[in-house]
């Protein structure tokens, strides 16, 4: 593969440079293969296979971009003849710049030779125990709407004019299911997705019952008294937080002043038992891969350490800006987009606690299980206001199912009142959390 | 493109051993974007796209292979892929499979290509909008423009013999003004779109557009704030039909109706509109930008009624779907792109008009407000449960437009709001978009007369999660 995606790369850089133009290709092969399963029998099928160039050119500082699934000699100078084109209208700007080469990368281990061999079969049987332990969790499972399988395995190629020359090859897997519990006339949605670079740590039964008991508790919940109280998140929940958190911490979003985060780097912004970071390399991470989408080495990049802000995540074009390096965060979708600021294995790193213990002592408190309207929040402020479902503690005990509630508040006020980050680190995607427990939050219910 | 001698051994290799369909879907696709932000050409993208998707159903079950390798080995390939993932097992001997192409029931004139179009002219064209945008007021603080178009060629074969070819534009313009005043932000929002080349823009001016939503920020910034309860609501014909699009059409999706998550399952020849409400989805409207002359599974594209005279009559059907019903598809199976199953979807959706005069719907509504414009918003698709933000909005009072109001949001259930019709006018007006379905998006249009709805919320918010609420984002 990395023969066929060189020769293109070439191919395109040669006809840029002959023009006296800097480039930088970009190449992807993707393979993918999804297994939708419904009533014990596979319902959708797919696998897809797919290749492609990305090209940007540098125009004495305007920046030209085109891209092509088809990487026939033609098609390639079609792009080229494109990108150059496009370059000579863009606005010039003096961070555009391509990192040079001679870079040494990391080695990691991002390939798991387990998903090939695994068979077809091996791989249906699978999202068929997700779905059949579901409905063995409880009765009241009465509709699973979807679950399956997926896989997908990927080489990348980066080279640009600079000399840079970067190839990896990566894949993972992962299981889903979605259903619905129904009670009385109420009903209510599940799911549960794990997603892991071995196969052999999917576990089925784990997706399936994990969903059907999230329906299931939520059955038959109700609003309380609006207050503030302690409570606790769920993973899930954290992660759906840190999605807003993430879009802070991103260079491009400093510079346009479109965080809540600038100016803070050096503070105390959490408390001090939240460390949270940005990790390219961290192996059972479903985003590691030794370099980003501009060829730069994969590190780790420390965002929050004991409560104090260390720092941001740039990509080149950012890095530059600020007068520094890249930290190795110029991700990229796929081909048929450009490099941009983005995280990789995102965390919030775990503590020692049971999760259990982190309820014991609240004597009235909310567990909550899932956010809902969370796009609402507002990143360049931190405020935000959104549903929420849960359960209520009492005692330091699950009571009963709450919903129909609002958690308001500010993100910035709301990570030094985390008291406990538990032991529990789960992965949704490409960011993992335990749980937490913070010491107050505003909850306006009836 | 590829030969029918190709696509037949592809479609046999997918159909061994007694599979019950195969399908082949190439498509050859260029697309550009140029996208305008703080006064300059912030974004310059051209892509090509080139692959074939090869389909195989055996029992109702759908096996989807692609690739973008359209060698007859890297087909023969994908084929064989596809064949072996959907079961066939019986031994069935395969007959050979004669293509005949299918001819188109009406012409499409496409004058200027997008690719003939060089970037100096586009850049211009977006430009001079951002300028018109910024000479309305300096108020205006922000102008986006973004101006995308697309050229694409299709071939679709499939074991029952039947084959088209067909090739189509699309050309796409937005304007997204921001007006700020004392701290206060209004945005302004104008959305053009046909399925033609590049002579949409003589009939189209992206100037006018940028000058009209540069206008209607100024004014919302003097509006007064949204009165909220239950009142009548005269939604204009200007706002389109993104209500009856996003609240009412995905219930009357054959799919989503047969899962059981639709509430217009089993109500066929029943009423569930106001009479003299009919709503239509119509792929062979000239131009417009949900239309095609097929589908991406080759039916040829239809007029289908849904609901007429406040009567259920149909839902819209892929080939698949219809199978289940024991109907004939009514042409609505499309995709995005070769990557993707065709799964049922609207094109161009609209209530018709009825004979009411637009001014006098206005004029005999003592209380209420009146809608010009349509914001982004939320939709539960399985019971139409929705909200909605107004962009441009009136309050009437004695049956006059009295003053604009901001910050309107109305909150209803779509099919409740089609039996709450009671005034229906003898105007139309559009509004266009790309819907998204299971992670698809497609190009869409839906319309509506002005329309009068007996009570809605304005103001509420809106409960609810889980994946059937869809976010709308106009875009």
């Amino acid at each position: 593969m990395e023969e066929t995606l060189r020769v293109a790369g070439q191919q395109a850089l040669n006809a840029v440079q002959a023009k006296g133009l800097e480039g930088e290709a970009f190449l992807l092969y993707n393979r993918e293969l999804s297994i939708e399963i419904s009533g014990g029998q596979v319902e959708t099928f797919k696998e897809a296979e797919q290749m492609g160039l990305g090209l940007r050119v540098f125009n004495h500082g305007r920046m030209g971009f085109a891209y092509s699934s088809d990487l026939s000699s033609r098609a390639i100078m079609e792009v080229v003849r494109d990108a150059i084109s496009i370059s000579a209208y863009t606005a010039a700007d003096e961070f555009n710049c391509f990192p040079e080469g001679g870079q040494s990368y990391p080695v990691i281990q991002t390939y798991d030779a387990g998903i090939d061999t695994a068979g077809m079969q091996e791989k249906i049987e699978m999202a068929l125990e997700v779905e059949r332990t579901a409905r063995l969790y409880d009765n009241r499972i009465k509709q699973v709407e979807r679950a399956g399988y997926e896989d997908a395995a990927f080489s990348s190629l980066v080279m640009n004019s600079r000399g840079l020359y970067a190839f990896g090859q990566g894949n993972y897997c992962g299981l889903y299911i979605s259903l619905l519990a129904q009670d009385d006339g109420d009903d209510q949605n599940g799911f549960e997705v794990m997603a892991k670079k071995r196969i052999a740590d999917l576990n089925p039964r784990m997706v399936g019952e994990g969903a059907a008991m999230k329906a299931v508790r939520s059955l038959k919940g109700k609003s309380i008294a609006s207050g503030h109280m302690p409570c606790i998140m769920e993973p899930y929940v954290v992660t759906r937080f840190m999605n807003i958190l993430s879009a802070s911490v991103q260079a491009d979003a400093v510079q346009k002043g479109k965080s809540m985060m600038a100016d803070k780097v050096g503070q105390l912004v959490a408390s001090p038992i939240v460390n949270l970071v940005d990790d390219y390399c961290y192996e059972a991470g479903i985003a590691s891969f030794p370099f980003d989408g501009e060829g730069v080495p994969a590190q780790k990049n420390m965002i929050i350490d004991q409560g104090e802000l260390k720092g941001f995540l740039y990509d080149t074009y950012s890095g530059l800006k600020a007068g520094r390096k890249s930290s190795g965060n110029g991700v990229r979708g796929s081909f048929r987009s450009l490099p941009g600021v983005g995280t990789t294995n995102f965390m919030l790193i775990p503590g020692n606690n049971n999760p259990d213990t982190l309820i014991a002592d609240i004597e009235q408190g909310l567990y909550i299980t899932d956010v809902m309207g969370m796009h609402t929040a507002n990143p360049i402020s931190g405020d935000f206001s959104v549903g929420a479902a849960g359960i209520m503690i009492e005692k330091g005990e699950l009571t009963y199912p709450v919903r129909g509630v609002t958690i308001a508040g500010n993100i910035l006020q709301l990570l030094p009142d985390i008291e406990a980050v538990a032991n529990d680190l789960r992965f949704y995607g490409s960011k993992g959390a335990a749980t937490i427990r913070m010491s107050r939050i505003s909850v306006s219910g009836n | 493109m590829l030969s029918k001698d190709i696509l037949s051994s592809v479609l046999e290799k997918a159909l061994a051993k007694g599979a019950d369909f195969a399908e082949v879907y190439v498509e050859e696709k260029l697309t550009s974007n140029v996208f305008c932000e703080d006064n300059k050409i912030e974004k310059i993208n051209s892509g090509r796209e080139k692959g074939a998707g090869i389909r195989v159903i055996k029992n109702d079950k759908t096996a989807y292979v692609y690739t973008n390798d359209l060698t007859s080995e890297g087909l023969l390939k994908a084929a064989a892929v596809a064949n072996r993932a959907a079961r066939c097992e019986a031994r069935k001997v395969t007959l050979p499979i004669n293509l005949s192409l299918k001819e188109p029931e009406f012409d499409m004139q496409f004058t200027r290509l997008p690719e003939q179009v060089d970037w100096a002219e586009k850049i211009e064209q977006v430009l001079d909008a951002n300028q018109a945008a910024r000479n309305i007021d300096k108020e205006i603080r922000q102008v986006t423009v973004a101006l995308g178009d697309m050229h694409k060629r299709v071939q679709i074969a499939n074991s029952d013999g039947e084959m088209v070819e067909d090739e189509l534009a699309r050309v796409r313009m937005i304007v997204n003004a921001i007006a700020v005043r004392d701290g206060q932000i209004q945005t302004g929002h104008e959305v053009a779109g046909a399925l033609s080349g590049w002579e949409l823009l003589e009939k189209v001016s992206l100037s006018d557009m940028a000058t009209q939503a540069a206008q209607r920020a100024i004014a919302m910034l003097s509006a007064r704030p949204a009165p909220t309860g239950r009142m009548p609501v005269v939604m204009h014909a200007e706002a389109g039909g993104t209500m009856i699009h996003e609240a009412c059409g995905h219930g009357l999706e054959a799919d989503l109706v047969q899962k059981g998550l639709s509430i217009y399952a089993n109500k066929l020849g029943e009423e569930v509109a106001m009479q003299g409400v009919t709503v239509i989805d119509d792929a062979t409207l000239p131009g417009q930008y949900g239309s095609f002359r097929w589908d991406d599974e080759a039916s040829p594209a239809q007029r289908t009624v849904l609901i007429e005279n406040g009567i259920l009559c149909g839902y819209l059907y892929d080939r698949l779907t219809a199978g289940k019903d024991g109907v004939q598809s009514t042409g609505n199976g499309r995709r995005e792109s070769y990557q993707d199953k065709p799964i049922p979807r609207m094109s161009n959706t609209f209530i018709t008009s009825g004979y009411d005069e637009p001014h006098e719907i206005i004029k005999s509504t003592a209380k209420g407000l009146l809608v010009k414009k349509m914001g982004g918003g939320q939709v539960n698709t399985t019971n139409g449960d929705f909200v909605f933000d107004v962009q441009e909005g009136y309050v009437i009072e004695n049956g006059e437009i009295k003053y604009p109001v901001k910050g309107a949001t109305l909150t209803g259930n779509g099919p409740r709001a089609l039996i709450d019709i009671d005034r229906v006018g003898k105007d139309l007006g559009y509004a266009i978009g790309v819907c998204g379905k299971d992670g698809q998006g497609v190009a869409v249009a839906d319309a509506q007369p002005t329309i009068r709805i007996k009570e809605l919320t304005v103001g509420g918010t809106f409960s609810g999660a889980g994946p059937e609420i869809k976010r709308i984002q106009r875009k």
